[in-house]
């Protein structure tokens, strides 16, 4: 069969060409920096029985913020067709790629992505509730995300001595962090489906999971929260649990999605915010709440992220564009590919096919 | 008689069905992959198709297979079905 010819893509992701100063880090495995280069590239090369049809594949890309920036930004394929787009309701970057015909369905994506650490000032944070029409959105309830009900109910008991969203926040946190565990048996991140893990007491899972139900609690009692679906992309200072690399900065990171939260309060804006991680440190390093590397993680990750990780979207239970045969889509912090109507397994990139890898410019 | 039965052979061998299934609990994209194909391996299904926006599987299958070995494929993903219709198709 003819193979079609390879199409490239090089553009620019917003306002993406500032790379800030390269930062010299002693040891990669405690990187003392604030801020820190990664080169990240996405292999692609699907994989599914019926290799005559039509083959479709959504790509999640980083979102640019003040804590990340992308650069040089290209991909190439033998697709027939590919698109950066960001038509959906969540607006989440997307590489779309299309394969008409047989033979191979190969895509190769590379970027720089700079990352500055977050650290919120929460002494600014105001009592106020009056949010932006943005920030209301994530008030509102998605099919893994009920507001009502069992959910309710939890919400008004864990922050019934709370006044200010900040307390409601800091107590759903203590909350989420004391009862909740990490099930290394759950598949991928999990489903994060917090109406199920509420009303059936499910308190194990994987990062999505315990994210979701932060964000359920949160918005139950109007504190506006959501998930942030990324992946790791190198060593964290706190434990090879939240990230690692290898001597020279290189990490194999296929497998490494990650969930985290935000919440937002009036005059500090949105605040990172990372239970499961808590939880996977206990799990990981074989501790318990009163250990203290525990305590100075679960301190920090209360309005901290280091940035060895990166940020997709916030997208839950929505509609990619273009529209898919299977739809709504859970989250979007994997790529997502359908051969006709049937999905490819994202949870087992060996199957997809694909593999990330991400150097750190040491 | 005989002449009846054997016109009515093929109708009887290879009727078909479109078996309608709903499955209530598919909350991701990946459930109906996984719901499509425990249809389509039970015998005399010949094609099955799943859409999570209804949360319904439509299968075409031989004349005759029993609701519960449907039920039963859709189980082994782990999740519950309810054949909603059956409708025999005209060939």
């Amino acid at each position: 069969m003819q193979r079609r010819a390879f199409m490239k893509g090089c553009l620019a992701l917003g306002a993406s060409s500032v790379i800030l100063p390269q930062v010299s880090i002693l040891e990669a495995s405690e990187p003392k920096s604030k801020t820190r280069i990664f080169f990240v590239t996405n292999s692609y090369n699907l994989k599914h029985e019926n290799k005559n049809g039509l083959t479709k594949l959504w790509v999640p890309l980083p979102q640019e913020t003040s804590y990340q920036k992308v650069s040089d930004f290209k991909f190439s394929s033998n697709a027939t067709n590919a698109y950066v787009t960001d038509k959906n309701s969540y607006k989440a970057r997307t590489l779309y790629a299309e394969w008409k015909n047989g033979g191979e369905k190969l895509l190769e994506v590379t970027y720089t992505i700079t990352t500055n650490e977050r650290n919120s000032d929460l002494s600014k944070a105001t009592a106020s509730t009056k949010y932006p029409k943005d920030v209301a959105h994530y008030l509102k309830p998605t099919a893994h995300i009920p507001t009502s009900g069992k959910v309710k109910e939890l919400a008004l008991k864990i922050t019934e001595n709370s006044k200010t969203p900040l307390e409601k926040a800091k107590a759903i946190y203590a909350w989420v962090t004391e009862n909740m565990y990490r099930d290394n048996a759950v598949v991928g991140c999990g489903l994060g489906d917090a109406g199920k893990a509420i009303e059936q007491n499910i308190m194990g899972g994987k990062c999505t999971d315990i994210s979701s139900v932060f964000v359920a609690l949160s918005r139950s009692v109007g504190v506006p929260a959501r998930e942030v679906f990324g992946i790791r992309l190198g060593s964290s200072r706190y434990s090879k649990a939240c990230g690692s690399s290898d001597e020279k900065g290189l990490a194999k990171i296929t497998g490494g999605e990650h969930c985290r939260v935000e919440f937002y309060l009036d005059g500090a804006g949105w605040v990172p915010c990372d239970p499961a991680d808590v939880a996977k440190v206990i799990l990981t390093e074989k501790m318990t709440l009163n250990d203290p590397l525990v305590k100075e993680v679960r301190e920090y990750f209360f309005g901290n992220w280091e940035m060895n990780w990166m940020g997709y979207n916030t997208a839950r239970d929505f509609v990619l564009a273009p529209t898919p045969a299977q739809k709504p889509l859970n989250m979007f912090g994997y790529p997502y590919a359908e051969v006709e109507d049937e999905v490819l397994d994202y949870y087992a990139p060996a199957a997809f096919a694909y593999s990330f890898i991400s150097q750190e410019k040491l | 008689m005989k002449t009846w039965l054997i016109l009515l052979l093929p109708l009887i061998l290879f009727a078909k069905e479109e078996v309608v299934i709903k499955v209530a609990e598919m909350h991701c994209p990946l459930c109906t992959t996984a719901v499509k194909k425990a249809l389509k391996s039970v015998e005399g299904v010949e094609s099955s198709k799943v859409t999570l926006e209804t949360k319904l599987a439509v299968v075409i299958a031989k004349d005759g297979v029993e609701d519960k070995t449907f039920l039963e494929a859709v189980k082994t993903t782990g999740y519950e079905g309810v054949v909603v219709s059956r409708k025999h198709l005209k060939e």
